[in-house]
């Protein structure tokens, strides 16, 4: 449990301002609620989608440029610092550059894939990357310098090293779009879903569920011994698929790639839920109850994935799997925002209180719950709309989709106005210490 | 908890009584209406628990800790979390300030409508604040202990604190 003392022990001191992580949650409330809308646009032709440039393309980056990573940044760049025991720099540029390059460069590149519009979306790609390097900087210079966390950090070493490969395979395409082929479509599009959603996004959620999941379910650490063999078979499936993909093995190891994935993320997944069984704080509400969900998800991901390898001939196979590992990411990750974002507001908004509010104070439950139950239906509906080839229930999706994330946006705008109106109480006379 | 240390054990304990009391109170004033209720006499021992618990609590647990662990802490270096769990005690103690009153007042049927609800507002501030702050010292405070005492300091404090 020496992770989770540092953790703990240094965050009060290792804060960024919180207009800069709160900046890139709260683009990412936005990009949520746009995602939702742009699927609406692509229902009719989301079951046979086979890639190309449209309003599925964009929404689907919507998902991944605009929430998955842009939270994943923000949330890192705070976490990171503490949990390896970090000073944060004091000047707020490069938070801020990665920030603004990175939401146009998203904005310009998903407007550009729906509506078909190669140059555009090759002038969002480029500054989105850029500041994606930038983030690759930080993350670097953080990870070099931790102190503790060996764990974490192996995590985060792996996911940069994803991040790479998502960055080149992703600009590849991008650039494809544009008549500039770099490398192959199909093993451009092999490394960057891979690499996107099971190394980057994977290897990251996985690293900070080891610190976090523990400290909120009150449970002791995972037994290092099996934590570490989930990484080990991890990493050994990404290099696994990276060296299948690339045509250096043949096709026929892909498959044990996505078991030796499977098998990693299963004991991952065991971990993490004896963590929340075994822990002194039972019945962690809405927010683990989409953890699990985004688990489950992401299990069937795996499933579906050596299914497809396997040739077994499942309906709109190929959309079924993007649901649910984008789905799986997405539902897992606002279920720990949902957590952090309350969290993060109270310490702000407390520092220097007697009595600092509590994060039940900053959160808006029945938000929550609306969430909960509209996000849900929403990925139900989607799966058995694209297995069906049912417009009606695609429609209705994105429509409960867009009703969750309204609710989601809503909770997250509560709580930074709740976090603001307590802030500046703080340089008030006589404010230190108040309740 | 699979400490070596006798003061650890003895603090994991109060923490794992703590919490069940918290665990029945949380569940109890969740149901209570607006404008409060009569309550029956499980009720009151509830809550009678409940005061004593958090009594207990401030004299004799957080006592300890700032008294004989969290200057220790200092002194290797673990000066932030010594800080951080100071700052929850004295936000825990504000929230008893508000609140043992307030249970003395419902024990004796003199607490209104009005106070009721701020009762149940307190109970439930508690009960999150109480939590959180076991939750950092069950993974904080606890394991650090196995480095910060020897056998022979671990003996004698878990000795005070166990006659305290």
């Amino acid at each position: 449990m020496a992770g989770a003392s540092t953790f703990l022990g240094g965050a009060s001191g290792r804060l960024l301002a919180p207009s800069i992580v709160f900046r890139f949650f709260a683009s990412a409330v936005l990009l949520h609620l746009l995602a939702w809308l742009a699927l609406f646009l692509a229902a009719p032709s989301l079951p046979d989608f086979a890639g190309g440039l449209g309003w599925t393309l964009a929404a689907l980056h919507l998902v991944t440029l605009g929430v998955l990573l842009m939270t994943t940044v923000g949330a890192s760049l705070q976490l990171l610092p503490v949990a390896t025991r970090q000073s944060v720099p004091s000047a707020r540029w490069p938070y801020e550059l990665i920030w603004i390059l990175y939401t146009l460069g998203t904005l310009a590149a998903c407007t550009g894939m729906a509506l078909a519009a190669p140059t555009l979306l090759a002038a969002g790609a480029l500054p989105a990357a850029a500041a994606l390097l930038l983030y690759l900087f930080l993350l670097a210079r953080n990870l070099r310098g931790a102190k503790g966390m060996g764990l974490v950090v192996l995590h985060g070493w792996a996911a940069g090293l994803s991040l790479l490969v998502l960055l080149g395979s992703g600009l590849a395409l991008a650039l494809g779009y544009s008549g500039h082929a770099l490398l192959e479509r199909q093993t451009a599009i092999g490394l960057h879903v891979t690499f996107a959603g099971y190394g980057f996004m994977g290897l990251l959620v996985m690293g900070f569920s080891y610190i976090l999941v523990p400290m909120f379910a009150l449970s002791d650490n995972p037994e290092p011994r099996w934590s570490n063999l989930s990484l080990g078979l991890a990493l050994a499936a990404l290099a696994l698929a990276a060296l299948v993909l690339t045509g250096m093995l043949p096709m026929s190891f892909f498959g044990a790639a996505i078991a030796t994935g499977g098998l990693a993320f299963a004991i991952h997944v065991v971990l993490m839920e004896q963590s929340l069984r075994s822990g002194m704080r039972q019945g962690l509400g809405s927010s683990f109850v989409l953890v699990r969900i985004g688990w489950a998800c992401l299990a069937a991901s795996l499933m579906l994935a050596l299914a497809l390898e396997q040739e077994l001939g499942i309906r709109h196979g190929a959309v079924l799997f993007g649901v649910l590992l984008i789905g799986g990411l997405l539902t897992l990750l606002l279920g720990m925002l949902s957590r952090i974002v309350p969290f993060l507001a109270a310490m702000h908004a407390g520092a220097g209180m007697r009595r600092p509010p509590t994060p039940s104070r900053m959160t808006v439950q029945r938000a929550l719950d609306v969430h909960l139950y509209s996000h849900t239906l929403a990925l139900a509906l989607l799966l058995a709309g694209v297995f069906l080839e049912n417009n009606w229930l695609l429609r209705a999706a994105t429509a409960v989709g867009t009703l969750g994330a309204t609710a989601y946006a809503h909770f997250f705008v509560n709580a930074w106005w709740r976090m603001a109106r307590l802030l500046p109480k703080k340089g008030a006379p006589g404010s230190a210490k108040s309740t | 908890m699979n400490s070596s240390r006798h003061t650890s054990r003895a603090l994991h304990e109060d923490h794992s009584a703590n919490l069940q009391v918290l665990a029945r109170a949380e569940q109890a004033f969740a149901r209570v209406p607006r404008g409060g209720m009569t309550p029956d006499p499980e009720f009151l021992k509830l809550i009678a628990a409940l005061a004593q618990t958090l009594e207990q609590d401030i004299d004799r647990h957080f006592g300890f800790e700032e008294r004989d662990l969290f200057p220790r802490m200092k002194q290797a270096g673990d000066g932030g979390i010594a800080m951080l769990l100071t700052d929850e005690h004295e936000a825990i103690r504000a929230v008893a300030e508000e609140l043992l009153p307030l249970t003395r007042a419902a024990a004796t049927g003199t607490l209104d409508a009005a106070g009721w609800d701020t009762l149940k507002q307190c109970v439930l501030e508690l009960v999150e604040r109480q939590v959180s702050h076991i939750q950092k010292e069950e993974m904080a405070l606890l394991p650090m202990l196995d480095d910060l005492l020897d056998e022979e300091t671990d003996r004698q404090l878990a000795f005070e604190y166990a006659a305290s």
